[in-house]
């Protein structure tokens, strides 16, 4: 057991373990002190000081977030010399950051600014810090960086370092010229960053922002001539009523449909359909690979930040990597092919638009071997290379979709709910858990056991898959065939199985790795602030959908089934393989 | 990678290159040394992309890393230097002891203008001659011997105008 030591804190006398920080013990007293730069496992930097306590016998003010307790220790958490120092620290901080708050994409949940109010700052007594403006990173089609709205709290260097092991930024300069940039300020773009969005998640400013789509989906939604459709992905329903001010966990599918309905789209249908139909083809791929000793462990190939992450750090295991589409892309290609074909639409009148919890999607969408579609047009309607289109045209994070219902007036929390529509908004429980950490490994099994066996699968909850924890592994048993599979969530975590894969020892058949903690459900579009308990609420809401939902099962879905029997004819054939699979490029290698 | 191709891109010998990264491999703290000796066989004096880039992947330090560390030390360089180095140090002790004079006397003798300089550190004026490089320093730590001047490595101490006017045509 932990040793424990007795200290007071604010006169009063109280235990914890000796292993912990001020702000830890006082955290749990019951005591609130105000943190800017910390974040809880992931980043110690000590550099706002803004948790600063007095402790006995101590000259200086101690910062709580990196002092340890010590027997007998006492702590002041509120007299009047803590509570001026950090209002000072904190009239400093402000008297350096833009006063443009009221177009700040970060209005509603800037750290910064309510952290200003709950410590009664009412006026800044410096003059504003002379400062040069600095140029913004734009050069990223997933992310947007204002160093101007940085205050140099270091928590996306610590998440791009820490959790995801990407490190493309850190901190530059000295003095009043630091700042967070890439190698050479040559931005994000032209840098490993494999646009996951983390650092924007945990900025507690607006300096790190998507790159908006909304001005585009307006235009498109506003012509007549356009048959707007939109795709959604699992883990949006998952988080999208926080926006509203719902609880986090609230699962606001049927709301979300209609909304999206009222705001003008023809269509209103699944990314979930398109989940469906990746472990279709993903899980033959898996069956065949299995059966006629392939290259295994097979990766799963949805997670587009995960992508780019092999690309640069772990070329030489690429063909590990499903040749699948991710279901966003798969859903784009599909959409301008066989529904165009079966409605009878000139898909170059189709619009794409995708509402993801993420922002390296934005990145996949524009990936230039993303244009299945056109190629599959191209001789039918005699098409000139400079028509090409993509297959997905717009990617909206759920805060954007969020932005364009509030943006249109409508009602969120007071809809009756809607379905979606047929025939690519039809889906089942399996492609719901695609959402979190887990759950595509899951649905693979699924359909793998019954496809393998052909016998029914009594229980489709595989429970040691699902959770938070970083790297999870199962043993299946498929009709006495034994398959060892793994699941990592964060790059960090999946770096450990690829290195694995990389010497050849990998013990696994399959692996799913996603980019963010927790999976979708935490990926970087999703509503701020994304934390541990926000996750698991959010991840505890999509098993709920999928236990509500008929059908559980990838195969089952009778949408997918017609696909088949219309237009693929079967998992891996000719059209799949034009319009479903991918390749990938070897970027400049990354130890 | 022809031998003439490799040495613009790095800016220096590969070979030399590859010696010290070795002759640090497993010491602590070894970048700080890569990248002092790095510096010192350009013949420009600086660090380039290329070479930084072949440092990183040697290393298996991240490239950001490596810009942190170049940026923040005022040492490092990455543009190239002139012929002979002049560092005017405007720590407190010496800015007290005149070392301003000292910078302006430099940024005018060379034809400079005062704003050509500014003072965050990591600016410097190089003579289109490429032969004189004029930078500062925050401390040198020599602080009794106020104001203090460096010129090619040499630290000279309680300097004058008159004192530095000799030492630039001493080495002019």
């Amino acid at each position: 057991m932990a040793k424990n030591i007795s200290l007071k804190i604010d006169g009063k006398p109280c235990n914890c373990e000796a292993s912990l920080t001020v702000l830890e013990a006082c955290q749990k007293n019951g005591i609130n002190i105000p943190t800017l730069c910390y974040l809880k496992d992931i980043n110690k930097e000590a550099a706002c000081s803004i948790c600063l306590v007095e402790i006995k016998g101590a000259k200086n003010l101690a910062r709580s977030c990196v002092t340890s307790v010590k027997e007998g220790m006492e702590i002041a958490t509120n007299t009047p010399r803590v509570r001026n120092a950090r209002k000072l620290n904190m009239e400093l901080l402000l008297a350096g950051h833009p006063k443009d708050c009221l177009c700040c994409d970060r209005n509603q949940s800037c750290e910064l600014r309510k952290l200003a109010f709950d410590m009664g700052i009412s006026q800044v007594r410096f003059p504003k810090t002379i400062k040069t403006e600095l140029p913004l990173d734009t050069t990223s089609v997933s992310l947007v960086r204002d160093p101007n709205k940085c205050i140099l709290c270091g928590r996306c260097v610590s998440v791009c370092s820490g959790i995801q092991s990407v490190k493309a930024i850190d901190f530059s300069g000295r003095g009043k010229s630091s700042k967070v940039t890439t190698f050479f300020d040559s931005g994000l773009a032209n840098s490993v960053c494999v646009n996951c969005g983390q650092c924007l998640l945990v900025c507690p400013t607006g300096a790190i922002t998507e790159q908006g789509a909304t001005d585009g989906v307006w235009q498109e939604l506003a012509d007549p001539k356009k048959f707007v459709v939109v795709e959604v992905a699992p883990a949006v329903r998952a988080a999208i009523g926080e926006e509203f001010g719902m609880p986090a966990g609230t699962l606001a599918t049927a709301k979300m449909t209609q909304a999206l309905r009222k705001l003008g789209f023809a269509k209103v249908f699944d990314t979930q359909f398109s989940a469906d139909l990746t472990i279709m083809e993903e899980g033959y791929e898996l069956i065949g690979r299995i059966k006629n000793k392939g290259k295994l462990p097979l990766i799963t190939s949805c997670s587009p930040g995960w992508i780019k992450f092999a690309e640069h750090f772990f070329p030489g295991i690429l063909g590990h990597v499903s040749s699948c589409k991710s279901p966003q892309q798969m859903f784009g290609a599909i959409a301008k092919t066989y529904y165009a074909e079966k409605y009878n639409l000139d898909p170059r009148n189709i619009v794409v638009v995708s509402i993801m919890p993420c922002t390296a999607k934005k990145f996949e969408a524009k990936r230039p071997e993303m244009k299945s579609a056109f190629a599959y047009w191209k001789d039918k309607l005699s098409l000139k290379e400079s028509e090409s289109f993509y297959d997905v045209d717009y990617v909206l994070t759920t805060r954007e979709a969020s932005r364009l219902i509030k943006e249109a007036g409508i009602d969120f929390i007071n809809l009756a709910g809607e379905d979606f529509d047929a025939p690519l908004g039809v889906s089942t429980g399996a492609a719901v858990i695609f959402g979190a950490t887990g759950g595509v490994m899951e649905a693979a099994l699924r359909t793998a056991y019954e496809v393998l066996t052909g016998k029914n699968l009594e229980k489709v909850d595989f429970m040691e898959l699902r959770g938070l924890t970083g790297i999870k592994v199962a043993e299946v048993d498929i009709d006495g065939l034994k398959v060892k599979v793994a699941v990592a969530n964060s790059l960090s975590n999946a770096r450990v199985l690829l290195d694995e894969v990389k010497a050849g020892r990998s013990p696994y058949v399959f692996i799913e790795i996603m980019t963010c903690p927790g999976g979708c459900i935490g990926g970087a579009g999703q509503p701020i602030p994304t934390d541990e308990a926000v996750r698991l609420k959010r991840i505890e809401a999509i098993y709920r959908e999928d236990k509500n939902k008929a059908l559980r099962k990838s195969h089952e879905n009778p949408a997918v089934q017609a696909l088949y029997k219309e237009f693929l004819i079967k998992p891996l054939g000719e059209k799949s393989h034009h319009l479903l699979h991918t390749h990938y490029t070897e970027r400049k290698e990354v130890k | 990678m022809t031998k003439v191709a490799e040495k613009e891109e790095l800016g220096l010998d590969k070979a030399k290159l590859d010696k010290i990264i070795s002759n640090y491999t497993g010491k602590p703290g070894s970048i700080l040394g890569i990248l002092e000796e790095a510096q010192k066989i350009n013949s420009h004096k600086y660090l380039t992309k290329g070479v930084l880039e072949y440092i990183a992947q040697k290393t298996d330090i991240p490239v950001s890393r490596i810009y942190n560390i170049i940026t923040f030390y005022a040492f490092f360089n990455l543009t190239p230097q002139g012929e002979h180095s002049i560092i005017v140090c405007r720590g407190t002790a010496c800015h007290t002891r005149g070392s301003k004079n000292l910078l302006d006397f430099l940024i005018n003798s060379f034809g400079f203008k005062e704003e050509d300089f500014s003072q965050d550190g990591k600016s410097f004026l190089t003579t289109k001659d490429n032969k004189f490089t004029i930078k500062t320093v925050a401390c040198f730590g020599q602080c009794a011997l106020a104001p203090v001047v460096e010129v090619d490595g040499n630290i000279y101490s309680r300097v004058t105008t008159e004192k530095l006017r000799k030492i630039v045509k001493g080495i002019k």
